[in-house]
């Protein structure tokens, strides 16, 4: 791979502002609350003839019935970076992600982990990604230290490493308190934790995300993406996905826009943001907004 | 307020009519169904007038008393879908009281209540002999309607409220099942009961007590009435009246409560420990066979089974006792049944996990030790059931010449029939009741399918023991050698078995696991 290949595929010819040939950042971000120094920036930086694409995504299509969930999706996700995938709903970020980590069967294309193709090659693919699927259950009659050892020795992990390590994760993740309760009677956002916890268990290279954020409070949230800025400083890759703009923009290197199964932009953030926001422009590429009118009633109150 | 309800129950009705064909077809299979028992009910009540009064009393009170109690019990242990939840209405600002008539008023509207009222009206037909007894009997009908409804309306709010959370509904599915399981001594009491001889002297003193309880008051007033007896036909009256006004109160404070209340909370446990993951080996055979363990424990999906287990052969052999079958030779049977549940119980395994499955998936677990994993639970209860059951089934029987038989069919039904559940519930997974539903809650979908499925996986699993059992009947008309042979040869089939079907159903996971994760996604 050569540095050109992290410039996204775009389809459809729009607009994804890349013509830049690495991903440094040029400006400061702005409008950044908890200004972090950028991360893949040295990184980048020192990297610069090839940096290694940890997840290659090529022409990938789904289709359910009528539907093409999934229509050529093309990304590259090259290491120590954090890629984000936004996009309105049903725009098959999901079904996307979960191609990716082996859990639904694509119709065409093929996707690349560390090398190693997720679908002829799943035991080496596979080991080196951690899933955090959006939706689906736990196995949540465990207790939360059971599930996380059930998670670690399903990775292949033995007794040993498992318990020190769910100790770590307990502590940063702030669960010390709730492992030896059910997992079904812990909140969303606990659930969601634990899940997250889980997905690390193995230390893989790439961590795949699907909505990790959601239902999280602000101060895990903050957690959560300490610990993964952290991983990433150590050469790790997350790809994750969110409905939350901002955060996207404060924490993605990347960000690919997804809407109604194609990329419509990618790059690193500030190409895709350009001037604005991340969220002008996603609300700009998903189809704009619609005024609400004729709703005066509404602020004319009733008793 | 009330003409709002009614409407929005009818349009609920209606609705219903717009699902697929095939809910349609059972909607309309269930009207039917009603249909012809109440006018069952209504020919018998017609009839009951032209019989004597203590027989028509008999009867009358007896079966009334049953179906009362059928409206108070059955939205209890089945957990009836309840549309018109009084929660629902929270947000709108109802007053209690109102709010509290109008769904009330609903309940009236509906195939249960079509079905009572039918055969309440029916019951006047058979109390109008005296002038009052026909009165009375008019007022027991609509007692027996309203008392009916509200039972029914409660008794769901119940159900969908104070049994809401997950402990509390696994608890009472489980509670109903013990209750039914311990009930087959009850009907085969029943059963032996020679109806033709003493059937009427039976229903007589059921009658004569339930004719004192609230469940049978109104349906006794216009037959005290009909006999002459004025004053015991007004207490009667009385209790009746008392108990639906009983029923309205409990109702009013119920919605109050529910209006009030958004959800209940359970207490919840702590575990310290891995528990069975601390006891088993650190590898995904091992890992896999401590949660399928820990699930058998915790899981009310399982306990239906292990409570299943051992209540099947003690429903067969009450029943083929009471067809006069030999006991001693009955001896033989509870072993190979409950070996044969308890492999059976474990075909559709992976639609229990439900979408959790992904796990597997995602850390590409092999099939082997998904499928082997999975058994392990069976194993462990079975292996000590054969070991302990044989010799005791033996000594029942009287003979230790049959052990090496009772030995080798049982192990040959466990082992093989695990094999086999082990490639169908790869191959050939149903939907399953969903993790912390109750286990009574059928999925939707189900339908014929399923119902092949647990069929063919019955018949297989005896079709691989015919051997063995063949060799054991032998032994039992030649001797003890064909019993060693028939010890062997189910040995040696059960193993094969076990063995084959794990290597074949892991080899179906691993091409298949992310179908199967697709299949738990629709469910």
């Amino acid at each position: 791979m050569d540095a050109d290949s992290e410039e996204e595929t775009v389809s459809e010819g729009t607009t994804a502002a890349v013509k830049s040939t690495s991903p440094v950042r040029t400006t400061p971000k702005p409008r950044t609350p908890r200004a972090r120094a950028p991360r893949a920036k040295a990184k980048a930086e020192s990297a610069k003839p090839p940096v290694e694409i940890v997840l290659q995504v090529s022409d990938l299509t789904k289709q359910f019935g009528e539907t093409h969930a999934v229509d050529h999706i093309s990304l590259s996700v090259p290491a120590g970076s954090i890629f984000g995938i936004v996009g309105p709903n049903g725009a098959g970020k999901t079904t996307t992600l979960s191609m990716v980590t082996g859990l639904l069967r694509p119709d065409s294309g093929t996707i690349t982990v560390h090398g190693a193709d997720v679908w002829s090659d799943p035991v080496k693919a596979k080991r080196n990604m951690g899933v955090l699927p959006d939706r689906l259950r736990l196995f949540d009659r465990l207790t939360g230290s059971q599930l996380l050892y059930y998670a670690g020795t399903l990775r292949g992990l033995d007794a040993a490493t498992v318990r020190s390590r769910s100790a770590d994760l307990a502590a940063a993740f702030g669960l010390e308190d709730s492992l030896s309760r059910l997992v079904t009677d812990y909140s969303a956002g606990m659930t969601k934790k634990i899940a997250l916890a889980s997905a690390m268990i193995h230390s893989p290279r790439l961590l795949v995300l699907d909505e990790p954020f959601e239902s999280v409070d602000p101060v895990s949230a903050a957690n959560v993406t300490e610990i993964l800025q952290n991983y990433v400083k150590a050469g790790g890759t997350v790809v994750l996905s969110s409905h939350s703009m901002d955060l996207i923009q404060r924490i993605c290197d990347y960000v690919a826009i997804v809407v109604a199964g194609q990329v419509l932009a990618a790059g690193t953030t500030d190409q895709v943001r350009g001037e604005g926001s991340l969220e002008d422009r996603f609300v700009e590429l998903a189809g704009g907004r619609k005024t609400a009118e004729g709703m005066e009633w509404l602020h004319s109150f009733s008793d | 307020m009330v003409a709002q309800f009614l409407r929005l129950k009818l349009r609920l009705l209606a609705n219903t009519f717009r699902r697929s064909p095939l809910q349609v077809f059972g909607m309309v299979l269930a009207l039917a169904y009603g249909l012809a028992a109440a006018f069952v009910a209504v020919l018998a009540l017609v009839a009951l007038r032209f019989a004597t009064v203590e027989v028509a009393t008999s009867v009358a009170v007896s079966a009334g008393a049953l179906i009362v109690l059928c409206f108070i019990l059955v939205p209890l242990a089945f957990g009836v879908d309840d549309t018109l939840d009084p929660r629902a209405f929270s947000l709108y600002g109802i007053p209690t009281g109102r709010l509290a008539t109008g769904l009330a008023i609903t309940a009236f509207i509906g195939v249960p209540a079509l079905v009572i009222g039918i055969i309440s009206i029916a019951q006047v037909v058979t109390w109008s002999r005296t002038p009052l007894s026909a009165i009375l009997a008019v007022v027991g009908a609509v007692l027996i309607i309203v008392t009916c409804t509200l039972a029914a309306r409660v008794s769901t709010s119940i159900a969908s409220f104070l049994l809401a959370t997950r402990r509390a509904r696994e608890i009472s599915a489980l509670v109903a099942l013990l209750v039914i399981v311990s009930l087959s001594p009850l009907v085969a009491l029943l059963v032996s009961i020679d109806w033709a001889k003493n059937g009427l002297a039976v229903l007589g003193s059921i009658a004569r007590v339930a004719a004192w309880t609230p469940l049978g008051a109104a349906w006794a007033a216009p037959a005290a009435a009909a006999s002459g007896h004025v004053g015991e036909a007004l207490l009667e009256l009385l209790i009746a009246v008392v108990f639906a006004a009983l029923l309205a109160v409990a109702w009013r404070a119920l919605v109050a409560t529910m209006l009030v209340t958004p959800q209940r909370l359970s207490r919840e446990r702590s575990y310290s420990g891995l528990g069975w993951f601390e006891r088993l080996p650190d590898n995904p055979t091992g890992a896999i066979a401590a949660r399928s363990i820990t699930y058998w424990i915790r899981d009310a999906r399982y306990h239906t089974a292990m409570v299943a287990i051992p209540a099947a052969p003690i429903i067969f052999v009450i029943v083929l006792a009471v067809a006069g079958v030999p006991l001693h030779a009955l001896a033989l049977l509870p072993l190979p049944v409950m070996c044969l549940f308890l492999s059976w119980s474990s075909h559709n395994d992976i639609a229990y996990d439900n979408t959790a499955i992904w796990l597997h998936v995602a850390s590409n677990t092999t099939g082997r030790a998904d499928r082997f994993g999975r058994l392990v639970p069976s194993l462990m209860l079975g292996v000590p059931l054969i070991l302990i059951g044989a010799p005791l089934c033996a000594a029942w029987y009287g003979s230790v010449d049959v052990l090496p038989s009772l030995i080798g069919v049982s192990a040959c039904i466990l082992l093989a029939g695990l094999g086999l559940s082990s490639v169908i519930s790869a191959r050939f997974p149903y939907p399953a009741v969903r993790p912390g539903d109750s286990p009574f809650a059928q999925p939707q979908a189900s339908g014929s399918a399923a119902g092949l499925i647990q069929s063919l996986a019955f018949f297989f699993a005896l079709l691989i023991a015919l051997p063995p059992v063949a060799l054991a009947g032998l032994g039992l008309a030649f001797g003890i050698w064909w019993a060693w042979g028939a010890l062997l040869l189910g040995l040696v089939l059960g193993l094969g078995g076990l063995f084959l079907g794990v290597k074949w159903g892991g080899r179906i996971f691993d091409a298949r696991a992310p179908e199967l994760l697709a299949f738990t996604l629709r469910n």
